[in-house]
C-alpha cells in the first residue's frame, strides 16, 4: 500500500504538483459507553479507514479523501483537480517552511490497550460509579467512557515516511440536581492526567470513587447555597476551570491561522497581530505559557504533526510578553513574509481524521507553575475573593478579546479564609486586561494536566484532542455574578 | 444507484435476520464539497466521498451499535460489523425500559429534496458565484473569506422486522461570504442556503454586502455603553436562539431530565409573546426535512408554540419509551423549525435602517459562541458579530464594537417582542462535524425585542 501511495505521489509531481502528502489510516476505531441514571444508553463502536491526499499546485491547496482504497488513483487525481481550481484565485502563493525529511515512528504510551478490555469490565466500572453517585440530592447521574485508537501512515513528496499509533482514553462522571427554585446545578469530574501513559490503566477506580463522593457532596452544597454576589473580587481559578481559561484566551488566540485571518468565516480571528510578537504585555510577569507537545501522558502529544514535523516544546508567553504562536509550515512562511518572527514550524498542524485537512491546533497549552505556594497559601493571602471550579458555560468573543465563563461552584474567600459556597457563579473580562491582573500563580503542588477531547475548529469542522497543564491562579478585580 | 443501495441493504438485512436478534441498519452516503476562501484566495478546495453504516442490535432490552465507514463493495467487512454488533449486545446491560424496534409497513422513497444540478455544480461555477457576489467589493484592505459547501446526502434505513426500506436523498448548499478589514478587524457577512441550484442568487448577497460595507467605511464607530437597548436580531441570530431550544426548551426528554426551562405543566399555557408561533414543518423542502422518522412514523406539521402558547413537547422514540410518553415523530437527526412572521413589512437591511424609530435600535445580525449559562431559566450568553449597527433615532447610523448579550430566552421571546418581520429567510445551520446532515430553519428576516441588556461592550473591533 505504501508503495502504491508513493507511486501516486510521484505521478502528481510529474503532473505539476509542487508538494503532495497522503495520510493513510489502515484503521481508526473508537468505543463509547454512556450510562445515564443506571441505564446503559449508549454502547457503540466505530471503525473507519481510508486515505486523505493534500496537493499544492501553483501555490494553492487541493484535498480529496475517500474510504474506498480501490480507487486510490482517482483520489489523488481529484486532489490535484481541486488544487488546480483553487489556483485560479491565489493571493499569497502557499509556501511551506523547511523541514527535515523524517523516517520515524511514534506510539503513544499505553500499558493496557482499552480495546482489549472486556465490555463487561467497562460496564462494571460505570455501574460502580453510578451506584456511588446515586445519593440524596442527585437527580441525574452520568458516566462516560470513550476510547480511540488510530494507526496512521504519513508519506510526503519531500521524503518523509512516518508511522503513528495513537491510543486515547477519556473518562468522566457527572451529577446534577435541582435547588429549591427548581434550578439545575451540576458537578463533574474529569480526571487529571497522572503517570506516564495513556491507556486503560489511567482509569483509577479509587480516584474515581473518591471524586464521585466529592462531586455529590459539592453538588449538595451548591443546591443549598446562596446566589453568587454581583461585584468585583479576586478570582482564584482551580485547574478544573483554569484549563478552559487558558484554552480559550491563550490557546485559540495564538493559533497562527486565526491571527492571519484564515478562520474569519467561522471560528473567528484573534486580537493578536504580527506586530505584537516580542512586544505585547499579554499578561503579568507571573505568566509563562508554552505549547508542549512532548508531554508523554496527554492527548496533545502525537510525535509528529500532519505536516511531518516533530513535536516540540515552544514558549508562547515569557514572563508576560508574547513570544510565540501555535504554528504549522504554511502559516509560518506567510507570517515571516510580513515580518520575520518564526524560526520554523512549531509542529502543530493536525487533522482529526483521514478525511479532514490539517490545520493549526493546540498541542498541550500549559502555564508554568509559579512561586506563590499552595492553594492554602493563595487563599490565606486573599482579602476578598472567590475560588472557582468546574465548567458549566463558556462564551468568547470572535477575536478572543473578551469572555464570559460560568463555573459550577464558587467558594467565597474573605479575610484569607473560605467563608462559604455560592451557586451560579460567573465571571467575565477582557482577555489582555484579565491576564495582566494575574497576581498569584500556585506552585507544582497545584499543577494539573487536564484534557480536552472535543475542541472544535475549521471548515469542514474538526474535533481535536489536546491537554492543558495548569496551576491554580489568582486574578484581581474581576467582575463576578453577571 | 438508488436500486443498488436498496438491493445491497436488503442483502445485508437477510444476513442480519439469520443472527436471531432485532437489527436496524442505517446507511449514510455523502458526497461533500467545500471551497473555502480566506485572505481573498481559495484557501482550501476539498471533497470527501464517504459511506457510513450504523448497525444497532436489540436483544432482551439490551442495545448496542456499531458504526463503520466502509464501501458497499466490501460486504464481508460490513457483515463483520453486523457480527460485531451482535456480539456487543450480549455484553450490554439491560435498560430499565423496553426499547421500541422500528417497523416499516411499506417502502418509502423520498427523492424530492434532490437536485441534480446542485449535486453536479462544478468548481468553476462555485468560483464564478463567489466572484459575482463580491464583484467590486474587495480592496487591498477588505479581504474575502467564506465557504461554498455543497453536497449530496443519502440515507437508507431497514430493519429485521420487515423488508421495507426508508430512503431519502437530498442536495444542499451553504454559502457564507465574509468581507473583513485586514487591520481594523471589522467583518460583515452575507449568507445563503440552497436545496436546489436555482436557490442560489448572487444579487442579494452583493446587495447586502455592498450596503454594509458602505456604512462600515463611512459611518462613525464606537464602544457603546452597557445597559438596555431595543434590539433587532437578524436571521442568523434568531436561528441560533431557536436552535438552542431544540435541547433546553421543547424536548420532552430534556424536560424529564430537568434540563429544560419549560416545565411539564406549561403545556397549554402562554410562555412567549403572542407574536411567537413556531412549528416543526417537514413539508418545507428548504429545511432538508425527513417526512418519516427513523421509527417509520409520518411527520406532519407539528405546532410547538401558537401565539405564544406552548402546545407540545417533542418526543423521540427512546425518550418516549423511557418516560412513558407518546412519540411525536421526532426520532430524526434534525427538525424543520419554522418561526412564523408577523405583519411588520421590512425585508432588507436598507429598509430596516430607514424605518422610523422613537429610540435608538441596536441591530445584531449574528450571535457568536452562544452558550447556556442557566438552562433552568433559559439564560444564554453570546457576542454580536458580523455587521452590528446602532440605528440612531435621528436616522443616522453608528457602527458599534461587538457587545455581549446575556439574557433568558423567556425574555427574548416573551412580552418584550415588539415586532416580527413578515419577510422570511431560510437560514442554513449545518455543521460538518460527523456525517453530513444539512439543516436549515425558516425564520423572519428581522425581529425586534425591546429593553434587552448588554452586559459587555468591546473597546475596539
Amino acid at each position: 500500500m505504501q508503495n502504491l501511495i508513493q507511486e501516486n505521489i510521484e505521478k502528481l509531481q510529474a503532473a505539476g504538483a509542487t508538494y503532495v502528502d497522503a495520510r493513510w489510516y489502515p484503521f481508526e476505531r473508537s468505543d463509547s459507553l454512556m450510562m445515564l441514571n443506571g441505564n446503559l444508553k449508549n454502547a457503540s463502536s466505530s471503525r473507519e479507514s481510508g486515505i486523505g491526499v493534500r496537493v499544492l499546485y501553483e501555490g494553492a491547496w487541493g484535498f480529496s479523501a475517500s474510504s474506498d482504497m480501490g480507487v486510490m488513483g482517482a483520489i489523488f487525481d481529484k486532489a490535484l483537480d481541486n488544487a488546480k481550481a483553487a489556483a485560479q484565485r491565489v493571493s499569497f502563493p502557499v509556501r511551506l517552511a523547511e523541514k527535515e525529511a523524517i523516517q520515524a515512528a511514534f506510539e503513544s504510551p499505553c500499558q493496557i490497550n482499552p480495546f482489549e478490555v472486556s465490555q463487561s469490565e467497562k460496564v462494571a466500572f460505570l455501574k460502580e460509579m453510578d451506584k456511588k453517585m446515586n445519593q440524596s440530592g442527585v437527580l441525574q447521574r452520568y458516566g462516560g467512557l470513550n476510547f480511540v485508537q488510530k494507526k496512521i501512515f504519513y508519506i510526503d513528496s519531500e521524503g518523509s515516511h512516518i508511522e503513528k499509533l495513537i491510543t486515547e482514553v477519556f473518562a468522566r462522571i457527572h451529577v446534577s440536581g435541582l435547588d429549591e427554585q427548581r434550578v439545575c446545578h451540576e458537578r463533574k469530574f474529569y480526571p487529571q492526567r497522572l503517570g506516564e501513559s495513556r491507556g486503560w490503566e489511567t482509569i483509577d477506580r479509587a480516584i474515581f470513587s473518591e471524586n464521585a463522593e466529592r462531586i455529590v457532596r459539592e453538588l449538595n452544597e451548591v443546591l443549598a447555597a446562596p446566589e453568587c454576589p454581583k461585584e468585583n473580587r479576586a478570582v482564584i481559578l482551580l485547574p478544573g476551570i483554569m484549563y478552559l481559561q487558558t484554552h480559550e484566551t491563550i490557546g485559540h488566540a495564538l493559533e497562527l491561522d486565526r491571527i492571519l485571518g484564515y478562520e474569519l468565516a467561522y471560528a473567528g480571528g484573534s486580537f493578536v497581530t504580527l506586530n505584537d510578537f516580542g512586544m505585547l504585555q499579554y499578561g503579568s510577569p507571573k505568566l509563562t505559557a508554552r505549547a508542549d507537545a512532548t508531554m508523554v501522558n496527554s492527548p496533545g502529544s502525537f510525535g509528529y504533526d500532519d505536516d511531518g514535523v516533530a513535536a516540540q516544546d515552544n514558549l508562547l508567553i515569557d514572563k508576560g510578553i508574547l513570544v510565540g504562536a501555535i504554528t504549522g509550515r504554511q502559516m509560518v512562511e506567510e507570517a515571516n513574509a510580513t515580518k520575520p518572527i518564526f524560526k520554523g514550524s512549531g509542529g502543530a498542524n493536525r487533522a482529526t481524521s483521514f478525511y479532514r485537512v490539517p490545520i493549526e491546533r493546540m498541542t498541550n497549552i500549559n502555564i508554568d507553575p509559579g512561586a506563590d505556594g499552595t492553594l492554602d497559601n493563595i487563599i490565606s493571602k486573599t482579602e476578598k475573593g472567590i475560588i472557582l471550579d468546574g465548567v458549566k458555560s463558556w462564551s468568547i468573543g470572535s477575536n478572543r478579546e473578551q469572555f464570559h465563563f460560568a463555573p459550577e461552584i464558587g467558594w467565597l474567600v474573605d479575610g484569607g479564609k473560605v467563608t462559604g459556597v455560592v451557586k451560579n457563579p460567573t465571571y467575565m473580562g477582557d482577555t489582555v486586561k484579565f491576564w495582566n491582573s494575574l497576581s498569584m500563580v500556585g506552585d507544582r503542588s497545584t499543577w494539573q494536566v487536564q484534557f480536552v477531547d472535543s475542541c472544535g475548529k475549521g471548515q469542514p469542522n474538526q474535533l481535536m484532542q489536546l491537554g492543558h497543564g495548569v496551576p491554580v491562579c489568582r486574578f484581581d478585580d474581576v467582575r463576578i455574578g453577571e | 444507484m438508488t436500486d443498488q443501495i436498496i438491493q445491497t441493504i436488503r442483502e445485508l438485512r437477510e444476513y442480519a435476520v439469520d443472527k436471531g436478534c432485532d437489527v436496524t441498519l442505517s446507511y449514510h452516503e455523502e458526497d461533500s464539497y467545500l471551497m473555502r476562501f480566506a485572505n481573498s484566495a481559495i484557501s482550501l478546495n476539498s471533497n470527501e466521498h464517504l459511506i457510513r453504516l450504523e448497525i444497532s442490535v436489540y436483544s432482551d432490552r439490551r442495545r448496542a451499535s456499531y458504526e463503520m465507514i466502509t464501501d458497499l463493495r466490501h460486504l464481508d467487512e460490513i457483515k463483520f460489523g453486523i457480527d460485531t454488533a451482535v456480539e456487543m449486545v450480549q455484553h450490554a446491560q439491560p435498560l430499565t425500559y423496553e426499547p421500541t424496534i422500528p417497523t416499516y409497513a411499506a417502502d418509502f422513497i423520498d427523492e424530492s429534496g434532490y437536485d441534480a444540478s446542485l449535486a453536479g455544480i462544478s468548481n468553476d461555477e462555485k468560483l464564478k458565484y463567489f466572484n459575482q457576489a463580491v464583484a467590486g467589493l474587495e480592496t487591498e484592505h477588505l479581504k474575502l473569506s467564506g465557504i461554498f459547501a455543497s453536497g449530496t446526502n443519502i440515507v437508507c434505513n431497514i430493519n429485521t422486522r420487515s423488508e421495507h426500506v426508508q430512503y431519502f436523498s437530498t442536495t444542499d448548499a451553504q454559502v457564507s461570504i465574509v468581507l473583513a478589514h485586514a487591520t481594523l478587524k471589522w467583518e460583515v457577512i452575507a449568507e445563503q442556503s440552497a436545496q436546489k441550484k436555482a436557490d442560489l442568487n448572487t444579487a442579494t448577497l452583493h446587495r447586502d454586502l455592498s450596503w454594509l460595507i458602505e456604512h462600515y467605511q463611512r459611518d462613525p464607530s464606537q464602544q457603546i455603553p452597557t445597559g438596555t437597548y431595543d434590539i433587532v436580531f437578524g436571521a442568523a441570530a434568531i436561528s441560533s436562539l431557536l436552535s438552542v431550544m431544540n435541547w433546553i426548551g421543547f424536548n420532552g426528554g430534556s424536560m424529564k431530565r430537568d434540563s429544560s426551562f419549560i416545565a411539564e405543566d406549561k403545556v397549554g399555557h402562554k410562555v412567549f409573546s403572542e407574536k411567537f408561533t413556531l412549528i416543526d414543518d417537514p413539508t418545507r423542502l428548504e429545511t432538508f426535512p425527513f417526512k418519516k422518522d427513523l421509527m417509520g412514523l409520518d411527520r406532519q406539521p407539528f405546532p410547538i408554540f401558537e401565539k405564544g402558547v406552548f402546545k407540545s413537547f417533542i418526543w423521540s422514540q427512546d425518550d418516549a419509551d423511557e418516560f412513558g410518553a407518546q412519540p411525536t415523530g421526532h426520532t430524526v437527526s434534525h427538525n424543520s423549525l419554522v418561526l412564523g412572521g408577523s405583519d411588520h413589512d421590512v425585508s432588507t437591511l436598507e429598509a430596516l435602517a430607514k424605518m422610523p424609530r422613537k429610540r435608538d435600535v441596536l441591530y445584531i445580525p449574528f450571535l457568536h459562541y452562544l452558550n447556556i449559562v442557566n438552562l433552568s431559566k433559559g439564560v444564554i450568553t453570546a457576542s454580536s458579530r458580523f455587521g452590528a449597527l446602532l440605528l440612531k433615532k435621528d436616522g443616522s447610523i453608528v457602527i458599534p464594537f461587538n457587545v455581549r448579550v446575556t439574557q433568558s430566552l423567556l425574555d427574548i421571546f416573551g412580552d418584550k417582542v415588539d415586532w416580527i418581520s413578515k419577510a422570511a429567510v431560510v437560514y442554513n445551520t449545518s455543521s460538518s462535524y460527523g456525517s453530513r446532515n444539512p439543516t436549515a430553519l425558516v425564520v423572519p428576516a428581522f425581529m425586534q425585542i425591546n429593553d434587552l441588556a448588554i452586559s459587555q461592550s468591546n473597546t475596539s473591533y
